[in-house]
């Protein structure tokens, strides 16, 4: 009797070779959930009023809690959209400085929501923040596009792109500067708030418009994903793969500079999420943008929450700029991680 | 077997804007060729690929892919007709290995860029037949250049292409895996007729592999043909610029191309000086190839603003200089004649002549005159701006008195060699 060879038995694992154990994978996913639902929950306990929960029967133990959740909401659509936003940023340059205020993108939204505030009130105003910050991000990124391209044939290269973008946004932040310095106190007042980045929650209609442009660009972004993965080795090799590569390159920017510009009239000015929560979540899970995508604006917002919870309790009733708590707290703890895990974070 | 064209140049110019690198390239390439492609650095070698990849648009005429317009192509389909093996591929994260080989099915998986089991079966045998499986859990960065490349065609093969084209891509590679690849590459064009083009530099084991070559000088197809009818020594030397021998093996045919270094290394102490008269930026390439040779070289009389005067001094050459604007001296027509004594041989550059330094060649006559051999570069028609073409009449009198013509660098360091030692 002769053994034939059998290709596909029970015993042999097909693919065993590319389709490793996700075990390990699956594990560490499952913690980064649990931390994840530990901490908003935590989030939702402080508050200046004191730590737990608020008495639910009396009307300001209701108004106290939902305004925590709104914060909340406001702190996970603003940090998704950032942290997204330099996924996408460092993966089209290639660079692991690359994030929305480097390309000058936050400085442009900046200063078209900066007129919007200044020039007028009301509904109108909040409604068009959103699209007016939009409109100005791209502008400003076709203008650091245009300058970068100036002498090299088609393709600017990325240290133009962010040498130019730089300059723009150091433009962009001085004539914020001029304009706050030539405005009604009242204006200035409103402006400079809004520049040190707040999560106050905004109007119910700005906040669902908000919602709506942040899903459909995050939902771009990761369909896009496996295309950023090829294009880390360059727009050329991603070329020779098949791939429309300056088409994806370009509606990534856009997409990029959409969620910048939804973060910016959200929340203001908020540094520092944009370009370290990437690289902490690629620290940990790898750079894979297929999981990289969602998972860093999960990571992001969550953060953004619980910075947020920190900068309203600590020092209560005053309150934190928010913005100074993602770099003082933050800073620290993702330095931990990136030193310890150098090596999956950006070998370059 | 009907052979179908694999991939077609029709009077393909090409480059960028200020540039045009190809100039009205016209070749095809059958399937199941295995056809390499060689020549000089910077002869658009590179730039061909690209435009054959559609990474480049032609300025004018057509690229086709299995007679389909390679511009017209959708990217997918192009990506399973053709793939390039670049000269070097850059990862800037931690990817592993696996997921940067699981790159080359992109194009193939779905919208979610999940990949099925036929993708995954790809990338594992182009793993296996490159002998990269067992660096798939390593970060690609973390490997060396060999490796790298190696994971860089696994990821071509997993593409599962037509054409395959590299680009430089195995001169990297250890003697062991540079012959496992060309071997990889062997089969993959008998069995599977896979279309193979080659960028190479090393000409010797092109020939032993190759059916066809192209070989590119200057932006232009200068031959195309059997490794035999292209590897002529003679228009090697003259695109390469340099000295070529071309021998064939009398057992196995295969042919062997070396260059001089053989002999160069037997003639490094030369003792031997040759003059050169030249001016206006004629005569660097002169001084480079001659002090590479090993000769000891003296120039003059040069312009003291002369690049050629500049070139000399960086190259610590002694030189007769004299101020520019000014009639050369006769003290300064003394020396330099007293270097001319001391040299084994005169070598007249490329250089235009005109009246202020017509004088130089009155250098050239005394050196016959001492039996010193003498070269002029020829062409001299085409660079005499004298009155009445006298440098024209005083060459043609120089060459009845036994001067000799040179038309090319490496014909000219022939002949300097066969000169018998005075």
């Amino acid at each position: 009797m002769s053994m034939k060879p059998v290709k596909r038995s029970a015993v042999c694992a097909d693919n065993s070779f590319t389709m490793q154990s996700r075990s390990r994978a699956a594990m560490r996913m499952l913690l980064f959930f649990v931390a994840l639902m530990a901490l908003l929950a935590l989030s939702m306990l402080l508050g200046p009023s004191g730590i737990g929960i608020p008495d639910m029967e009396s009307p300001s133990g209701s108004a106290i809690l939902s305004l925590r959740f709104s914060r909340l909401l406001m702190g996970m659509m603003t940090g998704a959209a950032l942290s997204a936003s330099g996924v996408v940023f460092q993966a089209l340059l290639r660079n692991p400085l690359a994030e929305p205020y480097v390309l000058g993108v936050s400085g442009g939204a900046g200063l078209g929501a900066t007129l919007t505030i200044l020039a007028g009130t009301g509904v109108l105003a909040s409604f068009s923040l959103p699209v007016v910050a939009f409109l100005s991000a791209v502008v400003t990124l076709m203008v650091v596009y245009g300058i970068a391209s100036q002498g090299s044939s088609g393709q600017p290269s990325v240290y133009s792109l962010i040498l130019s973008g730089v300059i723009v946004s150091s433009i962009c932040s001085s004539i914020i500067m001029f304009l706050v310095s030539t405005a009604s106190v009242e204006g200035m007042h409103n402006v400079i708030w809004w520049m040190l980045g707040s999560l106050q929650p905004v109007s119910a209609g700005q906040q669902l418009l908000s919602a709506a442009l942040l899903f459909g660009a995050l939902a771009g972004i990761w369909l896009l994903s496996p295309r950023l993965n090829a294009l880390a080795l360059g727009r050329e090799m991603a070329h020779y793969q098949g791939l429309h590569a300056d088409l994806v390159i370009v509606v990534g920017l856009l997409f990029a500079t959409l969620l910048a510009a939804i973060a910016v009239s959200l929340s203001g000015m908020i540094g520092f999420v944009g370009l370290i929560v990437p690289h902490v979540m690629r620290a940990i899970f790898g750079p894979d943008h297929r999981k990289l995508v969602p998972l860093a604006a999960l990571g992001g917002g969550v953060f953004l929450v619980v910075c947020d919870a920190v900068a309203r309790t600590l020092l209560a009733p005053v309150e934190i700029p928010v913005g100074v708590v993602t770099a003082l707290a933050g800073g620290p703890f993702f330095l931990i991680i990136l030193q310890r895990r150098m090596k999956q974070a950006w070998i370059a | 077997m009907m052979q179908h064209d694999a991939m077609t140049f029709r009077n393909v110019s090409a480059g960028y804007k200020q540039r045009k690198v190809l100039d009205n390239v016209s070749f095809t390439v059958k399937e199941g060729e295995f056809v390499s492609l060689i020549g000089p650095n910077g002869c658009g070698k590179s730039t061909l690929l690209k435009t054959a990849a559609a990474l480049l648009k032609p300025l004018s005429g057509t690229v086709e892919l299995f007679g389909q317009d390679v511009q017209h192509i959708k990217p997918a389909l192009r990506a399973s007709l053709l793939g390039v093996v670049p000269q070097k591929i850059e990862s800037p994260m931690a990817f592993t290995v696996d997921q940067i080989v699981m790159n080359g099915r992109i194009s193939s998986m779905g919208r979610w860029g999940t990949p099925s089991s036929v993708d995954h079966d790809l990338v594992e045998r182009s793993m296996i037949y490159t002998d990269v499986l067992d660096l798939r859990e390593r970060f690609f960065t973390e490997l060396s250049g060999g490796e790298q490349q190696r994971v860089a065609l696994a990821m071509v093969l997993a593409q599962d292409p037509k054409i395959i084209m590299l680009d430089e891509s195995i001169s990297h590679l250890d003697i062991n895996h540079r012959q496992e690849v060309l071997q990889i590459l062997m089969n993959l064009n008998r069995e599977k007729q896979m279309t193979i083009l080659l960028v190479s530099h090393d000409l010797t084991l092109s020939a032993g592999i190759s059916d066809r070559f192209l070989l590119m000088e200057a932006g232009t197809l200068v031959k195309a043909g059997t490794p035999v009818e292209v590897l002529e020594p003679e228009v090697l030397s003259r695109v390469y610029n340099c000295d070529l021998h071309v021998q064939q093996d009398p057992y196995t045919g295969y042919l062997q191309v070396t260059g001089a270094i053989d002999s160069l290394r037997r003639r490094q102490k030369l003792n031997r000086s040759v003059h050169v008269i030249a001016g206006g930026g004629s005569g660097i390439e002169l001084y480079r190839r001659l002090l590479i040779e090993g000769y000891e070289v003296t120039t003059g009389v040069l312009n003291r603003l002369d690049s050629d005067a500049e070139a000399a001094r960086a190259l610590n050459i002694p030189a007769v200089l004299e101020q520019p604007f000014s009639p050369v001296g006769s003290d300064v027509i003394a020396q330099v004649l007293k270097m001319v004594g001391e040299a084994d041989a005169v070598i007249l550059s490329q250089v235009p002549f005109g009246s202020g330094n017509l004088v130089n060649l009155t250098l050239a006559e005394a050196a016959l005159k001492r039996g010193i051999p003498v070269f002029l570069a020829d062409g001299i028609a085409t660079r005499d701006y004298t009155d009445g073409k006298a440098a024209l009449a005083f060459i043609t009198r120089l060459m009845q008195s036994g001067a000799e013509a040179w038309h090319s660098i490496p014909e000219l360091m022939t002949n300097l060699q066969q000169q018998p030692r005075r």
